[in-house]
């Protein structure tokens, strides 16, 4: 591989009405670089991405290229975008995928030469380590295989610099590793990768620069090895609690229970969840970890065994993915909110309430710390910790006293994760169920009271978390 | 990136230079710019539009355009597509294309002569059996969507299909004309009565919508309000603006005297449809569904019943259209409503740009359609063939989805 161009910002400002997200970045990234950028929801990462990959522009500044001004990154072949959406296929094969809007590859300019882009694909494969035929269908692969592709397909078109957005944030410890592994290859082969992340861990094992953003500016760049993890986090998290004590009281009575529940793939399951108790569930990607969740949310109905509630309690779900399953992009922060609260804000007449609607949606923003707080925001504009907090306050404003939580931290930054499980002690604390699923361990070790794995559609090792060294569940995972 | 409105940091805690830099210092920042990305500006610049073009075909055919009682007449003549067009903005709302609203007021208006002239049932009966079955055929539409899992294009044009099939049956082919012995009612169609030009609503009558809809800016006004304005300073300016416009409405009564009774209703069903999906449960339930039926099953709508609902309300939207057209033609033809479905999308689909960016609404529906209408008028009054009025409406159904699609993807 040639060595990769080198990428210089120069005084890049960028402002959405008076709102400054971008305010003077000056970065320069070397051939060989691998810089991890973090920065809390809001510091201004997407926005930069944004205007490298050409879908905004810069305010003010200048990006260069070898020296060069450039607009932006964007229909340069030797730089590549894996965003958290890899804008793969999944109903046509690997290859396919490669090729997906390129011209095809043709013997005499006229005839397919399928036998030539089977083997193109083979050997791109092989550069990111997945062992698969190239005319797998991209819908059966696991996460960090498709990430794979994605990255595969970049070098196919001959890139060398790498933009990773949050592509590592939806996938397990070992998925991570293995596409960390892939991109290490890259750098020690002359190329540079930047890496979008919420995850300091992985940031500590591959990258070996760090760039932090806080509002809008550089606040940390340093190399990987000399990072003060602890000055890190404080910049990153300013408001973080420290480990909130545990409350004394033990669990109440039980809520909910699952007998013999069966669903394709899954079961039985039993379980139950009682009144003050935090269930923590954790498991790989196709594992069954979240219909779990949505059983228990009567969103699936079970081929076998029941859902018990005890009386007069109801559930509310957060769903693990909140772009496609927990927003409503075109509409407010105020009727995403209430949505499962409206017919207990009706009045006598039957019709809504708009003042306690707007009022109890005002406390959310105010209690949840959402940005922007005008409640008339639009769903769709918001960041991706920040459209978490709305989905959790919809959750929250639902009156539910059983809460299924899948995968509550994906893809949020340490601050706003540290201001969830400060929400879900309050939830534990207040008398509610709490049932976490979540294939980040993290989550679990943080805020469950009991813990358990599912493996192959079957929970096991349920455990009460004083039981569990705290390394233990990365253990048997 | 944080947000894209400006009134985002009215209350979030932002740095202090971002809030007490000058606008001027601001680097490279336009104008044009800023406002660009303010989601009020987006509502306004379409009204804005309407008002340039007016004034554009005021100053080019002068009086002959700028006459009141002609474009009111245009009004009263096109309520029943307005009307059909709410309709269809209640599905699509939904998230549901029903191509069979049009073939639904053809229907309607057939069984309102028909049932009068050739059955001889009495009037508030045939009015009764008319909704009913707009509300019946929602259901059908509603039920093949969500049972069946019917394509909604293909469920709703081979429903549209059956009913104006239906209307050639019951009139084997041919227009229904009430007779001397049998005649519609004297209030409803013919001189003098409700479905006439000639005949106005009183006077205290149009001050009242005027109130009603007064009432609903109020409510709806709050997220037109700048930062930094207070509370107080802010309900002085909306009753000043509520006087001015009442004032304005005395002095031009004349204008409000020539309102008709169609007019009138389709004001009414505009109210109706606003506090369904502003104050009602149900209504907030359909717009979840449409925006997203996923998201909105996870958490908690019964979204197949709820995309039903909205069939059904739309159905019986498309009844009272149906009606209306008979009131005011006195007769049932062949085909009647069946092209008003393109001006209807049109209109529907101009809301996405008028009041709210990217999202159906009744007011921007009614108010786009009307001057929709306006423009193809003005064009025939300035020498365009009638037959032209058409490729009119195709066009604007085209930048008006353009344009909305456009506004939306600035959001973001």
């Amino acid at each position: 591989m040639r060595p990769a161009s080198s990428l210089s910002l120069v005084k890049l400002r960028k402002s959405y009405g008076s709102n400054e997200v971008l305010r003077g970045l000056d970065l320069t990234i070397e051939p060989g670089s691998f810089v991890g950028l973090m920065g809390a929801n809001g510091a201004g990462k997407s926005t930069l991405i944004k205007i490298l990959d050409g879908v905004t522009n810069a305010s003010s500044g200048t990006i260069l290229l070898d020296g060069a001004p450039v607009d932006s990154l964007r229909l340069r072949s030797e730089v590549a975008f894996v965003h958290q959406d890899l804008g793969l296929v999944d109903g046509i094969s690997i290859a396919d995928n490669l090729r997906l809007g390129e011209r095809p590859m043709r013997t005499l300019g006229l005839f397919l030469d399928l036998q030539r882009e089977r083997s193109e694909a083979t050997k791109a494969l092989e550069r990111v380590q997945v062992d698969r035929s190239p005319d797998t269908l991209v819908g059966t692969l696991s996460p960090a295989e498709k990430t794979l592709v994605a990255i595969a397909r970049a070098f196919a078109r001959g890139a060398n610099f790498l933009v990773m957005d949050e592509a590592t944030s939806n996938l397990t410890a070992q998925g991570a590793s293995r596409v960390l592994n892939v991109l290490n290859s890259v750098v020690e082969d002359g190329g540079s990768v930047i890496m979008v992340t919420h995850r300091l861990s992985e940031v500590i094992q591959a990258t070996n620069r760090v760039v932090a953003l806080v509002d809008g500016r550089i606040a940390h760049d340093a190399p990987t090895a000399t990072l003060d993890r602890a000055a890190l986090a404080l910049m990153l998290a300013p408001e973080a609690a420290a480990a909130e004590e545990r409350l004394a009281s033990g669990p109440g009575e039980v809520l909910f229970r699952m007998t013999g529940v069966r669903a394709p793939d899954l079961g039985p399951v039993d379980l139950e969840v009682r009144a003050g108790e935090v269930v923590g569930i954790t498991g790989n990607q196709g594992s069954g970890l979240h219909t779990i969740g949505f059983l228990a949310n009567r969103t699936v109905s079970p081929t076998h065994g029941t859902v018990w509630l005890a009386d007069g309690v109801t559930t509310a779900l957060v769903p693990p993915h909140r772009e496609t399953e927990g927003g409503f992009a075109d509409q407010t922060l105020l009727e995403n909110m209430t949505l499962s609260a409206l017919s207990a804000l009706r009045l006598r007449s039957r019709l809504l309430s708009l003042s306690k609607e707007s009022a109890d949606a005002q406390h959310m923003v105010g209690r949840l710390r959402v940005k922007p707080s005008t409640t008339d925001a639009i769903f769709g504009s918001l960041s991706g910790g920040n459209k978490q907090k709305v989905v959790f306050a919809r959750a929250l404003l639902s009156g539910a006293q059983v809460f299924v939580l899948c995968e509550p931290t994906r893809g949020v930054d340490p601050a706003t994760r540290a201001e969830i499980y400060q929400l879900i002690h309050e939830l534990r604390s207040s008398g509610a169920g709490v049932l976490v699923l979540s294939s980040d361990s993290e989550d679990l070790l943080a805020v469950s009271d009991r813990v358990a794995v599912v493996v192959a559609g079957l929970i096991q090792h349920m455990t009460p978390i004083s039981d569990l060294e705290s390394e233990g569940l990365e253990a048997f995972v | 990136m944080k947000t894209t409105h400006d009134d985002s940091t009215k209350d979030s805690p932002v740095t202090p230079e971002s809030v007490e830099q000058p606008a001027a210092a601001r680097p490279k920042e336009s104008t044009w710019r800023r406002l660009s990305f303010d989601r009020r500006i987006h509502g306004s610049v379409t009204p804005l539009a309407f008002l340039v073009a007016f004034a554009c075909f005021g100053l080019w055919q002068g009086g002959v355009f700028l006459n009141v009682p002609a474009r009111i007449l245009d009004l009263h003549s096109n309520t029943p597509i307005l009307l059909l067009a709410v309709s269809l903005m209640v599905t699509l709302l939904a998230g549901q294309f029903d191509l069979s609203a049009a073939s639904m007021a053809t229907l309607s208006t057939f069984l309102t002569v028909g049932l009068v002239v050739d059955h001889g049932w009495p009037f508030w009966l045939v009015l009764i059996a008319t909704l009913t079955l707009g509300v019946l055929g929602g259901l059908i539409n509603g039920l093949l969507v969500t049972r069946l899992r019917i394509n909604t294009f293909i469920a709703t044009l081979g429903t549209g299909g059956a009913f104006v099939g239906l209307s050639s049956v019951l009139s084997q082919g041919s227009s229904i004309v009430p007779s001397v012995e049998t005649p519609l009612p004297g209030w409803f169609s013919g001189l003098g009565s409700f479905g006439t030009y000639t005949t106005k609503a009183p006077l205290a009558v149009s001050l009242l919508m005027i109130v009603v809809l007064l009432a609903i800016a109020h409510i709806s006004a709050g997220r037109l309000r700048p930062t930094g304005v207070s509370d107080s300073t802010w309900r002085l300016i909306e009753i000043g603006a509520a006087v001015l416009v009442l004032l304005i409405a005395l002095a031009l009564r004349s204008w409000l005297h020539q309102v008709t009774w169609p007019v009138v209703l389709l004001v009414a069903v505009g109210v109706v449809v606003w506090v369904l999906f502003r104050l009602t449960v149900t209504g907030r339930n359909i717009q979840a569904v449409g925006s997203n039926p996923l998201a909105a099953r996870l958490a908690g709508v019964r979204t197949d019943r709820e995309v039903v609902k909205a069939f059904m309300i739309g159905g019986l939207l498309a009844s009272v259209a149906g009606i209306v057209l008979a009131a005011q033609q006195g007769s049932a033809t062949p085909d009647v409503a069946t092209g008003f479905l393109l001006p209807a999308f049109a209109a529907a689909f101009l809301s996405t740009v008028v009041f709210s960016a990217g999202r159906f609404n009744v007011w921007g529906t009614i108010i786009g359609g009307t001057f929709l209408l306006w423009v193809g008028q003005g064009l025939i009054v300035g020498g365009l063939p009638f037959t032209w009025l058409p490729v009119v409406n195709g066009i604007v159904l085209i930048v008006a989805v353009a344009s909305s699609t456009f506004i939306q993807r600035s959001q973001r």
